[in-house]
Order: structure tokens, then sequence, then C-alpha cells
């Protein structure tokens, strides 16, 4: 029996069943074992067919694609769809027209509106953007490389900003291609100044400049890709000029995983924690028979493989990834090791956040590790060389992404890291950068509460100081990570873009904030969020979350604290919250009855959510007495400033 | 031998997934016309499939002429596909 009759086999099988959760499953295992065109065709006509409702009960997140294009899509959709499946999300897609695209970006009214997307992708090709690029530089006038590069960016910046004028919705650009074989020829393209490949290539960098500025876009490099795979064969030209299909048959199952990857990026936050088994995966070997001077590692083959896989930790610990160590083994081996083989290995025990060193099931550690770091286990990734260990975390603890090491190929490590994308992400900021630092200090916070003798005690002791600024200021790509990844402390979870907190700080009686906190033992940077709006004598709190890490010191009073300041400075004499239950926020359900919130009526909306108000004018929600607060607040109008300030006077 | 025999099992069941039917359904007599998922789409869809799953390349001036599965056999039996032993 062939593996793709097998595959279809059991894909009847499951969708016959009616059983979503592993049609998934098989849908996984297919997409991970190369599936051919059949198979990606079925899977993509099941997965249409389970519907949007069954999606997401079945854990997939829905999302409304549509597709500005000048080339032809179609054939690759149902590769998108299965991959997009593959890593938790459920596409409805619409395509546009082939000669409309610019209109349909540009204007606020017409199908792309009507769909109301979550995600539009522009897909074209150079000669919609720069079609006079060749000629231009088969001139070989400078002069006329740069006019023509000028006009394809301004092409691009006048569609994309038009877009972003009327639409909220995310947005993938896809880059130029470069095109290959050049019109001046290999050497020449090489050496003169204004080539094909540096023309393209400055479109592409232009792009990706106003992908910045714009927000909530991203940038994919097609042409990147296209370098990996080979030029030669990327684009199947006869393909392309007989119905404008841009990529070769061979390629659309890797285009749309790196398509999907785009998008994950815009829509989740990458994992926060790589755990590394030792032996065989974080060295070659295995300490524990070999002795520390027998495992593999350092600068001659295959230790260097391991080496380069330790370096790579290295570079992910140093943009905020968290390092821990799940290894079955005896500590003492291990630190001997460490020890001995200090000048050959690239990192050391420090480099860790925790050891999870013992020979209980990997399983048991991993959840022992996310209760200890707060966070959880869908923000795991754990990377080990044994399949059977690699099955029994998949099954028993199902959130966390597991890879398995190539033990036979150990200088594939990094690249099977890299290729699953857990760690992608659009941009690095600086509370990503000090996270392993904020965490260690809150494994010092810890001791300090072991040894203090009352829990007021030990919150005194800590220092706490609140600052309260613009959520426009956090930065706001701070503020929109925070919204889109926060799930436990969150009283709503809605997701919302840049312009969406842009409009809360901007309309009158609005309110974005951004809660920054430090303690004795360091700064957490931004870990709070409130989008509020004050009405007819009503604060309506919109969202309202806080990073899991600083849950249970009082912070989510002070910021309570001071919205209600805020309000009452607007004339409002009610603060409305609601509670909107998932299935991950339950740490945050008693939020607002345990500040002295009353229920009220449920406002008729079709989801499961508990309304609360609290009538300021009988109880005004109160700072704890254990946290300092500070302001800098440029959004706000005058009053609620003076207003804060006095209380701090007091 | 009945005529679902006579295409080859690797071929019936691609383009079974893709016309939306059932692999018996997918004759040499199998065409364009009577075939309602065999759409320009669903045409282009059967072409790629079929020159991955047998790696050809099909002239591209032919393809509109392929619409049924007889066709789509004997332009791969004349690319030199021996569609015999499956």
């Amino acid at each position: 029996m062939s593996q793709g009759q097998h595959w279809r086999e059991q894909l009847h099988e499951a969708a016959a069943q009616g059983d979503t959760a592993s049609l998934l499953k098989v849908i996984r295992s297919a997409v991970a074992e190369r599936a051919d065109v059949g198979d990606y065709t079925l899977m993509s006509r099941l997965l249409k067919r389970i519907g949007r409702d069954e999606a997401s009960r079945a854990g997939l997140r829905p999302v409304r694609v549509y597709i500005a294009r000048s080339v032809t899509v179609e054939s690759w959709l149902p590769y998108l769809a299965v991959e997009a499946a593959a890593a938790g999300f459920w596409l409805e897609t619409k395509v546009g027209g082939y000669g409309s695209f610019a209109q349909e970006l540009m204007s606020p009214e017409g199908a792309l509106r009507d769909f109301n997307p979550d995600l539009v992708v522009f897909v074209t090709d150079v000669e919609d953007v720069a079609g006079g690029l060749p000629d231009a530089c088969a001139t070989g006038k400078p002069e006329l490389v740069r006019a023509e590069v000028e006009r394809g960016v301004k092409t691009m910046e006048d569609m994309l900003t038009a877009f972003r004028h009327h639409h909220r919705a995310r947005l993938l650009v896809q880059g130029l291609c470069v095109p290959d074989p050049p019109v001046l020829g290999d050497a020449g393209d090489a050496n003169w100044e204004a080539s094909e490949s540096r023309a393209t290539q400055r479109i592409n960098e232009q792009i990706a400049a106003l992908c910045r500025r714009l927000g909530d876009a991203a940038f994919f490099d097609e042409n990147r890709l296209a370098s990996r795979f080979g030029k030669a064969r990327w684009r199947d030209e006869r393909m392309f000029r007989y119905c404008r299909l841009s990529i070769a048959a061979e390629f659309f199952a890797p285009y749309a995983r790196a398509l999907t990857h785009s998008i994950k990026v815009l829509f989740l936050p990458p994992h926060k924690v790589l755990c590394t088994d030792l032996d065989n995966t974080l060295w070659g070997g295995i300490v524990g028979e070999d002795k520390p001077s027998g495992i593999l590692t350092g600068t001659d083959f295959p230790g260097n493989c391991y080496r380069t896989y330790q370096r790579y930790l290295k570079q992910l610990a140093a943009r905020g990834i968290l390092l821990a160590v799940v290894s079955k083994n005896n500590e003492k081996d291990v630190r001997e090791a460490f020890r001995v083989r200090a000048q050959d290995l690239a990192l050391t025990l420090d480099d860790f956040i925790s050891l999870k060193i013992s020979w209980q099931d990997k399983a048991v550690s991993l959840r022992e590790l996310a209760q200890e770091l707060s966070l959880g286990l869908d923000s795991f990734v754990l990377i080990d060389d044994d399949s059977v260990e690699c099955e029994a975390v998949r099954q028993q603890v199902p959130g966390v992404l597991v890879i398995q090491a190539p033990r036979e190929e150990p200088w594939r490590l990094t690249e099977c890291v890299m290729a699953s994308g857990a760690f992608d992400t659009l941009s690095v900021t600086a509370e990503d950068r000090a996270r392993s630092d904020e965490y260690r200090a809150q494994a010092q916070r810890a001791q300090l509460e072991n040894r203090a003798a009352s829990r007021e005690e030990f919150l005194a002791s800590l220092q706490i100081v609140c600052r309260f600024i613009s959520a426009l200021e956090a930065p706001l790509s701070r503020t929109v990570q925070l919204i889109n990844k926060t799930n436990q402390f969150n009283l709503t979870t809605r997701r919302y873009g840049t312009s969406e907190v842009e409009s809360f700080a901007a309309d009158p009686g609005g309110l974005a904030l951004a809660l920054r906190a430090r303690d004795r033992f360091g700064d957490a940077g931004v870990i709070g969020i409130a989008l509020c709006r004050t009405q007819d004598g009503t604060c309506t709190i919109d969202t309202l979350l806080l990073s899991c890490r600083v849950i249970g010191r009082g912070i989510e009073s002070a910021l309570l604290w001071y919205i209600a300041r805020w309000a009452a400075s607007l004339g409002a004499n009610r603060l409305a919250g609601e509670y909107i239950p998932t299935a991950k926020n339950q740490p945050c359900a008693d939020f607002y009855p345990r500040h002295g919130f009353r229920p009220a009526r449920e406002a008729g909306g079709k989801q499961s959510r508990i309304c609360y108000v609290l009538d300021l004018a009988t109880q005004m929600p109160e700072k704890p007495a254990w946290i300092q607060t500070e302001e800098d607040l440029n959004n706000e109008p005058g009053p609620s400033c003076a207003r804060v300030n006095e209380e701090f006077a007091r | 031998m009945n005529q679902a025999q006579a295409v080859p099992e690797s071929m019936r069941n691609l383009l079974a997934e893709i016309f939306e039917i059932s692999p018996a359904e997918v004759t040499p007599g199998l065409s364009a016309g009577a075939t309602p998922a065999w759409d320009s789409f669903g045409h282009l869809q059967a072409i790629l499939a079929i020159e991955e799953a047998y790696g050809v390349r099909i002239d591209p001036q032919k393809v509109p002429e392929l619409t049924s599965v007889g066709q789509l056999m004997q332009e791969l039996e004349s690319l030199g596909v021996s569609l015999n032993h499956d």
C-alpha cells in the first residue's frame, strides 16, 4: 500500500466518524511525513467540511483570509489550508481578482471590506510592481534604475498606506522574487551597481520598512525561500506564462508552510521556553556511561555539531527565550560534565533557568517547570532524541511542542529547531531581552517569601513601584504583544492590533493604559494593560490584563485603583467590568467580586460572560498599602492627572 | 477487465480526490463535461498533480485539449510514461 493511500484511508475514516481531534492528528502526521497532492486536496476538503464552529471547538483558531493578488494562488490554497491547520489555524479564504488588487486594497468599500478579513495576504510579481525594471537595468543607466525602484516602492506604499487607513486586518505582504537569470547575465548582475538583483532587493527592503511602519503587518520574503530551494526550479516559467502560476507545483508544501509561519507570528507570540535533553541532544553520547570525558562536544567532528546547537541555544537566550534542561540522568554526573568539559561546551549551567535532572517522567518535569515559571505548557518546546520520550510527552502534555532531535545526524539539530518556526518573531522587545533576568529575580523573590514572617511583610519588603504610562508608549508593540499573548490573567481575552489600541487612546473618554512594575529585585517592564471608555457616567473596562508572572502582589488592585480615579475625574460614578471565561483565565475569575463589584444583568450577548458593576459613590477601589505609584501619561486629559497627583501628595 | 481497471490505481486515486468522486468512477471515459468538479481550476489541478506524480511536463498548448481521463493517459504514454504496471 502506498503511503498516500495509507493517509487517505485514515483521513476518510476519521472524517466518517466525525472525530475532528483524530482528523487533525492524522493531518499533522501526514504533513510531517510528506503527503502528496491528492492528500492535500483531500485534507483541505475535509477541513472545509468541518466548518468554523467545529474547528474552533477542536482548538483551531479561525482566521478569515483575503488574498489580494496578481498571480494564480488557487493551486496552492489547499496546501495553505492544510499547513495552517497543522499549525493551529482554520482558514476561511477569499481570493480577489487578478487585475483589481490595487483597487481592492485601496478602497474603503468593496469585496475586501465585505469579507471582513482578519488577515489580508498580498501576493504579487515584479511585473506588476516594477514592470520596467528589466528594461531599465538593460540600458546600463543607474538613474533609470533608481527611478524605476522609486516608482515600484511608491506603488506599494500608496496601496498599503491606503489599505491601513481603511482596514484593521493584519497584513502579510509578499516581497518580490529577484528575477533569474538576470538581464545583464550573472557576471554583470553581480558587479554592476544598478543591477536587477540589487534593485529588486532595494524594493524589498523598502516594503519591509513599510510593514514595520504600518503596524500589524509583516513582510514575507519569497526571494529567500526561492534561494533556499533553488531559483532554477522555484518558478516554472512555462506555467507562469501559461496561467500566471508563480511557484512550481513541487514547492507548494514548503511555500505554504513558510507562509503559515509568517501568519503565525502575526497572531501568536513565539514559544517562551526551550527544554533540551542532554544525552545525544545537547552533546553526543551518554554521560552516565561514557563519563564526562567521553561525551562528544567541542571543536572536532562530530562534537562541533553539538557545539553549534549549544551556540544556537545561547543565541535564543540572548533574545529572551528561557532555556531549561529536562533530562533523565544523575545530577552529579551532569554537574561534573559541565565542570570538566567547560572548555568544550558553549553553555554553562547558569545559562539555564531551571534544571530538571532526575529519573521521573519528562511529562512530570515539564508540568513542574510550567508551575515554577507561571507559564502555560503551550509556551514550552521539548527537544529530545528519544522517540518514545517524544511520543509520551506528546500524549501526556499535549500543549508542549515536541521536536525530535536527529540522533544520527547531529548537524541537523539547529535546522530542526529553526524549521519548526517555534521561536519566530517579528521583533525583539526590551522585555524579551530582560526576560531571563526577570525569571531569576522571580526565584529570589520566592526565597524571600519563604523567609518572611507574613505575606504583608513579604510584599512590603519587595518595595513594588507601579508606573502608569500610555499604552502607546509602552511601546505600542509591547502593548499589542501583551494583548495577544496574555491568557491567564486576562478578563476578556480580546485580541487587538495597533489600530484598536490607538482608537482607545484617541477617543474622547477613552483610556489606553500600560503599567510598568519594578521592585528591589528588578524591573519587570510593562506587565499590565487596561483599555477603557467612559461615557454617560459609566466607565467600561473593555480589556484588563496582567502578565502572569506578577500575579498575587496586589498589582492588579493598583491597576483598578488607577482606572477608578481616572474614571471619577471624568465624572463617572460607575465602573462596569466583564469576565469572559476561557479555558485558561480561571486565575482572574474572582477579580471583580474580590474588589467589591456586584454581578450585573447580562447584556444579552451570544458569548457566555459575566458582567459586573461597582458604584464608585459607595466604594472607591483602594491601592494596596505596600505599592508605590508613579505616573507619566500624556494621552490623558488634564484633570485626571491633577487628581491622581493629589492622591500621591497625601 | 472493466473500464475502471484500465486506469492505473494511483491515477484513479489522485483524480478521484481532485474531482471529488470515488476512485471507481475514474474511467478512461470520464470527461470534463460530465464531471462538476472538473472545471478550469480542477483541470489545472489535475494537470499539476499528474505532472508531479509522473515526473513529466505537459506542453501548455496541449493542456486545454486533455479533457478526458483517456486523453490524459494517452498524453502520458506519448511522454514515455508506462501506465501498465502500477
